[in-house]
């Protein structure tokens, strides 16, 4: 099966690379969560995605989760 | 009694050799089509004659590039690997021809591992095995003195372990490229598209591998939040900025408590730290030096910078560039260099104050048993440099006055600021004694931040509270100095050849846009390589490799078993990747075609919003040009490219038209350009 962000072999549903980034993304909600004294999951994506510093391969898995 | 016969590695050092040996202008003939130089020393007569770089390399005597694995391989003349280096036949050709009239031969290349290599391959190959009786000439400058040195000093069997290191570097390397180029190449080809070169060196693989590390921490990137507090207080007229004691505030609700508590409250000065630092020269230039700093100073490559180097060589205006020697050895004679810098008007008082003081430079860790740090001659040019030769001529000779030049005095100062039970921190600094740093100029790179006086207990008014949202930031790319320092760190590739192997990484396609950012091409080979063949993308193996040629120079390994043993270890990676070609192939190919259609796309078209602006060669013109890919569509955008240099994408847009920002290497420094012509960015005002 290929992933569907990039076509690499996928692991599950994703290649090992998005799935990292998927990991990195998820561990990253509680600290916004706190420094901004709450965030819905969907406006964290959605700010995640829009950030200039974010990694590409990151805002890709964002928008992915945005979909699921 | 036959002439002596002197060998050299290039056409300008035959030249020089020449003419610092017989005192004047030697008779001059054509050989093969190639200049010889003939005089007489005493009653000696001199025959100098010059290869043109490497005139012998490695090559697999099949001559099929898709077959693999290829083990046994041998020297050969270089126009036989290199059917279009025709000058090479007539140089080795006349190089035999002069032999068999010699009764004596010198070695006169560069004394380092590659200019051994050439000599011992000419004595032994065109001189007919004269590589152990030949005397060897070792200099480190091309000035008269230096070489009439060399001269009355010829030694025997000086570089042989050089020669015997060199040899097996090139063998193991070719032996390494060349089947992992093949297998990876061939892959994809069989994969079904057109035939593209996708090579893997022994240095050249573990280098993308740091590349491609980086690039997937910063593409998996997520930022955090934080914020950045700092405080504008006010006396007298006079003003400090100064930031909050803690440099990232984590939380927004935080920031602002710091920002309400303080605002309008006064701030008592509670420490003043005042120091003086004393700031050492810097040590000389070894090549990897010279690089990082010509990078900084200009944007030169470092391979721009080495060739650079060569040339200010070859004209002996700069010693030998390829050195690792971070150290001045008294005998290149500090004070003749130094009077010889004197006449250059530019540099003529820095260099008068120096000579009147003992001259003793400071000496960096680094050493190098062949030559020296990189220094100037002090001779002033014969002929008008270009651009480049005299920004890297200037920073020799400025770093080499530095390096002579007392530690220079720096006044630190901090201060404290308590507001409600909050501290901030301001700090300053200035230069209050210049001491090396003059001689170093606009290169010394210290920059004077002055704090208003202030005393312990004096009182602020808190005038500005700001609490700044920032983002972490996401680690930054290799740039080509950068990277070049961490192959030094990691120990891998030589002095020689990393500038090269960079240098290859980007003409491969592996790296591209501005930065050294990955292609997909880049990244693929690197994936595909530490699923089945890691080792080539790891450190280990290379530098164990290095360790052991280390031994082979100093005579404790042989280069037998070392190739031996680099075919035993590559063999069983071979394995792995034929076993596997249909899926390595698969992924080498689609990522080259991603790769391919990408350096084309420089970013989103803003006049449409549809399409996306490419790179499009006129069929007609030839010319290249900006078009948009929604042509067909009715979508009219388009605009002119500069012609000359290479085009690199970088995925940002122009902040005042939304244009595509390009980066274009030519032959200066590098540049980067909006590609719309009618950005309001470039009108004059």
């Amino acid at each position: 099966m290929k992933c569907p962000l990039c076509g690499r072999e996928a692991v599950s549903d994703l290649c090992a690379f998005h799935l990292e980034a998927g990991d990195k993304v998820k561990a990253a909600y509680p600290l916004w969560v706190k420094a901004y004294g709450g965030m819905k999951w969907e406006d964290y994506l959605d700010n995640v995605k829009r950030n200039v510093q974010t990694g590409q391969w990151a805002k890709e898995i964002a928008e992915f989760l945005q979909g699921v | 009694m036959g002439y002596t016969l002197v060998i050299c590695e290039k056409p300008d050092a035959a030249r020089r050799i020449s003419d610092a040996l017989c005192f004047g202008t030697p008779e001059s003939s054509l050989v093969e089509g190639t200049t010889v130089y003939r005089f007489k020393r005493g009653e000696e007569e001199f025959v100098v004659c010059s290869a043109q770089g490497h005139v012998y390399g490695i090559s697999d005597p099949l001559e099929e590039r898709s077959v693999y694995p290829v083990f046994d391989v041998e020297w050969y003349s270089s126009d036989l690997v290199d059917e279009k280096s025709a000058s090479i036949t007539r140089r080795i050709s006349a190089i035999r021809k002069l032999a068999a009239g010699a009764s004596k031969f010198v070695n006169a290349c560069d004394f380092d591992v590659e200019g051994e290599t050439i000599g011992f391959n000419l004595l032994r190959y065109a001189c007919g095995g004269r590589e152990e009786t030949a005397l060897r000439a070792k200099f480190s400058t091309l000035t008269q003195e230096d070489l009439l040195k060399a001269f009355d000093g010829l030694e025997t069997q000086a570089g042989q372990g050089l020669a015997r290191a060199g040899r097996a570097r090139h063998a193991i390397d070719f032996v390494w490229g060349v089947n992992l180029s093949r297998a990876l190449s061939q892959s994809a080809l069989n994969s079904g598209h057109r035939y593209r070169t996708v090579s893997v060196g022994r240095v050249q693989g573990p280098t993308l591998g740091f590349l491609e590390r980086r690039e997937r921490e910063i593409r998996q990137f997520v930022p955090v939040p934080y914020w950045k507090v700092a405080g504008l207080f006010k006396k007298d007229g006079k003003s400090i900025t100064a930031a909050y004691s803690k440099e990232k505030v984590e939380t927004k609700a935080l920031a602002e408590e710091v920002r309400r508590d303080c605002l309008g409250h006064e701030a008592v000065a509670t420490a003043i730290r005042k120091s003086v630092v004393q700031v050492g020269p810097p040590v000389p230039f070894n090549i990897g030096d010279l690089q990082k700093e010509a990078y900084r100073a200009f944007g030169y490559t470092p391979s721009r910078t080495l060739q650079v180097a060569e040339r200010l060589y070859l004209g002996a205006l700069i010693s030998y560039p390829r050195t690792g020697s971070q150290r001045l050895p008294p005998s290149i004679n500090y004070a003749a260099i130094m009077r010889g810098i004197q006449k250059v008007p530019e540099y003529s008082a820095d260099a008068a104050e120096l000579l009147k003081g003992e001259l003793k430079p400071v000496q960096g860790p680094k050493s190098d048993a062949a030559h020296p740090a990189i220094h100037p001659t002090g001779e002033v040019p014969r002929r008008a440099l270009d651009v480049a030769e005299s920004a890297i001529l200037d920073l020799v000779v400025r770093r080499y006055l530095a390096t002579f030049g007392p530690s220079a005095r720096r006044e630190i100062v901090d201060v404290s600021l308590a507001v409600q039970g909050h501290e901030f921190k301001a700090g300053g600094g200035r230069t209050v004694f210049m001491g090396w740093m003059k001689y170093y100029g606009r290169y010394a790179g210290y920059r004077d931040v002055e704090l208003p006086s202030a005393a312990e207990g004096d009182k602020f008014l808190t005038a500005e509270v700001l609490a700044e949202e920032k983002f972490e930031q996401r680690p930054s790319r290799y740039n080509q100095s950068s990277l070049l320092e961490k192959m030094e760190r990691e120990e891998i590739g030589t002095k020689a050849t990393r500038a090269e192997i960079i240098a290859t990484l980007v003409s491969r396609g592996y790296v591209g846009g501005e930065g050294m950012e990955v292609t997909d091409l880049g990244l693929a080979v690197v994936e595909t390589m530490a699923r089945y063949a890691p080792s080539v993308v790891g450190t280990g193996l290379t530098r164990d490799i290095e360790a052991k040629l280390e031994g082979v120079e100093g005579g404790s390994e042989g280069e037998a078993t070392l190739l031996r043993e680099t075919v035993r270890t590559l063999a069983s990676q071979l394995a792995e990747l034929n076993l596997n070609e249909e899926a390595v192939g698969r992924d080498i190919d689609s990522a080259q075609m991603k790769t391919v259609a990408r350096s084309f796309f420089l970013g989103g078209c803003p006049v449409c919003r549809k399409g996306e602006l490419r790179v499009i060669r006129s069929r007609t013109t030839k010319k290249r040009f900006v078009g948009c890919s929604n042509y067909q569509s009715g979508c009219r955008a388009s605009a002119p490219l500069p012609q000359r240099g290479t085009i690199r994408t970088t995925t940002k847009a122009c902040e005042r038209c939304s244009w595509p920002i390009i980066y274009v290497l030519g032959s200066g420094r590098p540049w980067r350009l909006c590609v719309n012509p009618s950005c309001p960015g470039k009108r004059k005002p």
